[in-house]
């Protein structure tokens, strides 16, 4: 039978406001929704908490006196929300830009460009069967094409006999995001079946 | 109005109480339907399976509770897998409700009923690090250097399993489970292209297309493919649980996803062809 | 020089090619000035977590300080409510989330808002099908052609009549895919990389705000 615990039966409502909007607005969703921006922001805040004591308060404690700069730093964040003194969070905004373009673009170029390129060029064309050697070609023919698509600067490449090439490339492309769309489909439709099992098994008990 | 246009212009209520109907009906009433497990779970699964006794895994919660009802129950067949095998466990959070999730996915292991794992000697859990990529850098650069305690406030100094475990060259396979394509690509990016560590991924479906290539170029050894990759990995497991019971819901569902499809586009063309005769 | 900009700016550059030396040189001092940017970095997160909540702070407050007819004033009010009462129960015992009520609130409330609102476009998705995913022209059918592919290739009933819808799924998944993302994947490091270089230099500058 229905379940008696409250925590159960709250997040049942919650589940079912959560849903409702799907058939129309109404105010038990906006209830829940602004519920939830609340939470979300408030989780953020304790886990922000919780981070700089993990990571920079125990290191004061530990005797590094130059984290105290970092939260000085951390502080000035804060400034962009005045009027006169907004400035001052543009120091540790790019200290953080800074850090996480060179962390990524360093690798970036090793992981998204020369593995990829050099993937697609040792790869053999011709294989030992018919199957494996199509795909191969597809594979081959896919990657080249997909990337001259992008190539907007020369308008010449997109006119005429040699506009095939980025066509090609479009096409392929667009099977691959129907693809896409497919999986999507089954991962919100897997989303959802598990709320739909709570409520079933959890909350109603009558699986 | 013709039968066409009608078929066309079904009201949205409708259409969503169908949608509500296809998961409810399975989810009462499930088909036991057999399951073909992909190459890209396969994979992993192996890759996790060729790890000798006693390797260390660092594996990344970076999901929440949106990714939980697919992502999670693969979390737990993954962690079934790496207990199974008496690997050694390094968890983190590069996800804010990681920590959350946690507790979540140990209920359903249970390490230490199932497995006899002890925590700190064969898993521990350092929390969540904020950051990102930064905190992959972080750890994989040094560990010790950056985490002082584990997630509940214990000293790392008193656990042994990370008393060998300094960074990347102490650490056998990468491992991630994420909602995110931030943190999918970041693992590739610091841990792969940075220390050439062997990685393993899993996401939501509607993500796999995106990190394939990485698949594709050896950069990520498996792939945990959404709610799909879930039940792989637990059927290769042999740990039957919800994403499994969910192939059942999968199946009404996306069938009548298809319907959908059929009626629209059959209406669509039909009523097209009435308004040109 | 407008040091309000130009010494922002230079840090951006300056931390920048100290994260991108550490990968291309062994040089030590290089690695280990990026290691304490790296930690720094960690804890000015953990400093920037805490700006959204505190701009709905100030853009709700407003909203219930003024009360102004059908601006959903009581609603903000749930808002304030709700963060101040989970971050003053986060805080309060020092255990942070993994207090015990903090766990009963999440489970009870954030969680299945959260999975079921991210979860809920599946509703949206079955009407999109339905109303949107038409094979109206070539390009719209070759994505229609490989949606519905997948689609039957996913659904484990296809499948288990006859293996050769997963197949085509699996077949789909690979030389199809692979191509073309690759080519995108490319694509993406590439502009990844020139707007990284931009911002380092200084040409990209929206994250400094106003001027």
């Amino acid at each position: 039978m229905v379940t008696m615990d409250p925590q159960i039966w709250l997040a049942a409502f919650f589940t079912i406001a959560a849903t409702s909007y799907a058939f129309r607005d109404n105010v038990v969703f906006k209830f829940a929704e602004y519920t939830f921006i609340g939470v979300a922001a408030a989780h953020q805040i304790v886990m922000g908490v919780k981070n700089i004591r993990d990571y920079g308060w125990t290191k004061i404690m530990e005797g590094q006196i130059i984290y105290v700069v970092v939260f000085v730093l951390g502080i000035m964040l804060y400034a962009r929300f005045h009027r006169e003194y907004y400035w001052l969070y543009r120091f540790p905004i790019a200290f953080l830009v800074g850090n996480g373009v060179g962390i990524s673009i360093r690798a970036a170029i090793h992981s998204d460009f020369i593995v990829q390129i050099s993937e697609t060029a040792k790869t053999p064309l011709i294989t030992g069967d018919a199957l494996g050697t199509i795909n191969a070609l597809i594979t081959f023919v896919g990657a080249v094409t997909a990337i001259v698509h992008f190539i907007f600067t020369q308008e010449k490449l997109h006119e005429g006999a040699i506009g095939y090439i980025p066509k090609i490339g479009r096409w392929l492309m667009l099977l691959a995001f129907g693809a896409s769309f497919g999986n999507t489909v089954m991962s919100r439709f897997g989303m959802y079946q598990g709320r739909v099992v709570f409520l079933l098994r959890d909350w109603l008990q009558i699986i | 109005m013709s039968i066409w246009e009608k078929l066309t212009g079904l009201p949205r209520e409708i259409v969503m109480t169908l949608v509500m109907i296809s998961i409810i009906i399975p989810a009462l009433n499930p088909l036991g339907l057999p399951l073909m497990t992909g190459q890209m779970s396969q994979d992993w699964y192996d890759a996790v399976d060729a790890l000798p006794e006693g390797s260390v895994i660092l594996f990344d919660i970076g999901y929440g509770s949106g990714g939980y009802p697919s992502l999670g129950p693969g979390n737990i067949a993954a962690f079934h897998q790496m207990f199974d095998k008496d690997l050694k466990i390094v968890i983190m959070a590069t996800a804010l409700e990681g920590t959350l999730m946690y507790p979540l996915v140990m209920a359903g292991v249970d390490p230490e009923g199932n497995y006899g794992a002890v925590y700190g000697e064969d898993y521990v859990f350092i929390g969540y690090v904020a950051g990102t990529q930064t905190a992959m850098a972080g750890v994989l650069g040094d560990l010790h250097d950056l985490v002082t305690n584990d997630y509940q406030g214990n000293p790392i100094s008193s656990m042994p399993i990370l008393d060998d475990v300094n960074g990347a060259d102490d650490i056998d396979l990468v491992a991630y489970v994420t909602t995110s394509g931030d943190i999918a690509e970041g693992w590739v990016y610091q841990a792969y292209s940075q220390y050439s560590m062997d990685v393993v991924g899993g996401t939501l479906s509607m993500m796999t297309t995106s990190i394939k290539p990485y698949y594709d170029s050896g950069q990520l050894l498996g792939i945990m493919d959404g709610i799909k990759g879930a039940a792989d990995l637990e059927f290769l497991t042999g740990h039957a649980g919800d994403a499994i019971v969910s192939s059942d819901i999968l199946t009404f569902s996306q069938t009548l996803v298809l319907i959908f499809i059929a009626v629209g586009n059959i209406s669509w063309f039909m009523s097209k062809k009435e308004v040109k005769s | 020089m407008d040091y309000k900009r130009d010494i922002p700016l230079a840090i951006t550059f300056l931390v920048g090619v100290i994260a991108i030396g550490d990968y291309y040189t062994g040089i030590e001092a290089v690695t280990q000035t990026f290691n304490v940017i790296k930690n720094w970095g960690i804890v000015l997160q953990g400093f920037a977590l805490g700006l959204g909540a505190v701009n709905l702070f100030r853009v709700h407050g407003r909203r219930v300080s003024a009360r102004k007819e059908g601006t959903d004033w009581v609603f903000s009010a749930v808002l304030l409510i709700m963060l101040a009462v989970h971050i003053v129960i986060g805080l309060m015992t020092g255990q942070y989330e993994q207090g015990e009520t903090y766990n009963w609130l999440y489970n009870s409330i954030y969680l299945p808002i959260s999975s079921t609102m991210y979860s809920s476009l599946a509703f949206y998705m079955a009407y999109g099908a339905y109303k949107v995913l038409r094979a109206r022209n070539f390009d719209a059918a070759l994505l229609f052609i490989t949606a519905v592919l997948v689609i039957i290739g996913n659904t484990p009933m296809f499948p288990a009549i006859y293996p050769g819808f997963f197949h085509m799924r699996e077949w789909i998944f690979g030389p199809i895919v692979s191509g073309a993302y690759r080519g995108v994947r490319i694509g993406i490091g590439i502009e990844a990389v020139v707007l990284g270089i931009k911002t380092l230099i200084g040409m990209e500058t929206g994250y400094l705000g106003r001027r």
